[in-house]
């Protein structure tokens, strides 16, 4: 056997490694369901998911109320991505901006999102918006930290030799500044995504009708511990998606 | 009138009571190569950071075509230390980045490329991000890119200090190349005296702080020059010797 084959072959056992992983954890899970009532075996989690696929709860099928969710966390994460990467290249840019907000935002940053909810029911009710402002308040604080981060800590070599090869303030910023904080700004709204979700269960709670959350509420409220276990296995799955996704689009725009 | 491209009259820089260059004056000839050497901590960053206008003199003035220098309207550029290679460009986009923040025109864009390229050997990697590259070809793209643009003036800050000995020898032929082929007016600052001599028409000597110029050295050895001939040796020793402070 030559040297390639020889690594070759391990290299195909450690792409096995995350289903492994996958099956250690349902193993784990199901030993533990045996031994107590508290908590329904993975099969019996799988015939209500695959049930619940046809089936309406809390009146809508469970594909409604995925698509609830998304469409809040995406509206938000959307309205996240253009203020934070406003904001964050503001804090970075100008020194004055920074000075003068930049307080402001510290202040309010380890505000965590769930404890703005009477609030924000106060100021915008108890409707669709309501729900985005939570979730949103939960996404653009990664993407404003990490693109300040990264827009502060370009290297200067890079803006020194921009400014003498002839760019202007406009092209440092689209053709230096912007590029440069990208690896990091992607970061920033890597986390946002998870983020959203982590927030979307709590903005459910304000009087919704659908949406995961929501059946996570309704669930605890009858004790249907299956259900529970359904919504929280989408949450993961769904942003498990989404950050592959992410991933392949980082590689694609920030191939450097 | 001055036949000088460069002009610097009592160039004078200090920081509060320190006193770093004290009085420089010297011209740079059209298409010259001039290399400033002088001992460690002398203040040729200082001097550099003047002539590129990053910073602005305590007395003194620098003139580009008898006029004072402005990067806005003059053109200017700059090789630093580090690499300054954009790492989100590839190679080929690298050495057109200033051309195209200058709008030239395409056709010119692509003749320099060319051009550039091939006296540089970096074709076979034009598609390339720098991370992809070795450290001596990003230098070589950050040399490119400045002299695409025709400098009227280039400054250089030891730019191979990061390389080791080969990579050296054949970036100091590359820049020669340029250097004739582009007829940009060059100031090369360096501490190695080797290099210095491999490179310059005239060679600028700096004393210890508060600077001012110990001599004006002018190599007139054919290119390309034998680093292992007596001539040769004989200015490196003598440029060595009015550096030393031993």
């Amino acid at each position: 056997m030559n040297g390639f084959s020889e690594r070759a072959a391990p290299r195909r056992l450690l792409r096995l490694l995350p289903l492994l992983s996958l099956l250690a954890f349902l193993s784990v899970w199901h030993l533990a369901a045996l031994c107590t009532d508290l908590l329904a075996t993975p099969l019996d989690t799988a015939k209500a998911l695959a049930g619940m696929l046809f089936f309406p709860t809390s009146k809508v099928t469970l594909l409604h109320h995925v698509w609830a969710s998304l469409c809040r966390v995406l509206a938000a994460y959307a309205l996240a991505i253009a203020a934070g990467v406003l904001l964050g290249v503001l804090f970075g840019w100008s020194r004055r901006f920074h000075d003068y907000c930049y307080p402001i935002f510290e202040l309010l940053r380890p505000i965590p999102p769930i404890a703005w909810i009477p609030l924000i029911i106060m100021w915008l009710g108890i409707g669709e918006p309501s729900k985005i402002a939570v979730c949103f308040i939960g996404s653009v604080v990664p993407i404003l930290v990490n693109t300040y981060f990264g827009v502060s800590r370009l290297d200067p070599t890079y803006l020194k030799s921009a400014k003498i090869l002839g760019a202007g303030q406009r092209a440092l910023l689209t053709h230096v500044i912007l590029p440069g904080a990208l690896p990091s700004i992607l970061t920033g709204m890597k986390v946002a995504l998870s983020s959203g979700w982590v927030c979307v269960i709590a903005a459910e709670m304000i009087a919704a009708r659908k949406g995961l959350g929501y059946l996570i509420i309704r669930s605890m409220e009858s004790g249907d511990m299956v259900h529970i276990l359904v919504a929280m296995i989408l949450i993961g799955s769904v942003n498990f998606l989404f950050s592959w996704l992410f991933s392949k689009l980082e590689g694609v725009v920030c191939p450097w | 009138m001055s036949d000088a491209k460069v002009q610097v009259r009592q160039l004078t820089k200090g920081f509060g009571e320190l006193l770093v260059l004290d009085n420089l004056t010297f011209d740079v000839r059209p298409g010259e190569f001039l290399c400033v050497v002088g001992p460690t901590g002398c203040g040729k960053t200082t001097l550099l950071n003047l002539l590129s206008s990053w910073w602005t003199p305590t007395q003194g003035e620098i003139c580009i075509d008898g006029r004072a220098m402005d990067p806005k309207t003059q053109n200017l550029s700059f090789v630093f230390q580090e690499s300054s290679a954009f790492p989100w460009l590839t190679v080929e986009q690298n050495v057109q980045f200033g051309m195209k923040e200058k709008r030239f025109p395409p056709e010119l864009i692509a003749q320099r490329t060319r051009e550039v390229m091939g006296l540089l050997d970096l074709e076979s990697v034009k598609e390339k991000y720098c991370h992809e590259i070795s450290a001596s070809a990003e230098q070589r793209v950050v040399i490119g890119r400045s002299f695409a643009l025709h400098p009227d003036f280039l400054l250089m800050d030891e730019p191979y200090a990061q390389l080791d000995i080969k990579f050296r020898l054949h970036l100091e032929d590359a820049i020669l190349a340029l250097n004739r082929s582009t007829g940009s007016t060059c100031l090369f600052v360096t501490h190695n005296i080797e290099e210095a001599v491999y490179l310059a028409q005239r060679c600028i000597v700096l004393s210890n702080k508060p600077t001012s110029i110990k001599a004006v050295r002018t190599i007139d050895l054919p290119y390309p020059r034998d680093t292992c001939s007596p001539e040769f040796i004989a200015i490196k020793d003598e440029i060595t010797e009015m550096i030393k402070w031993w």
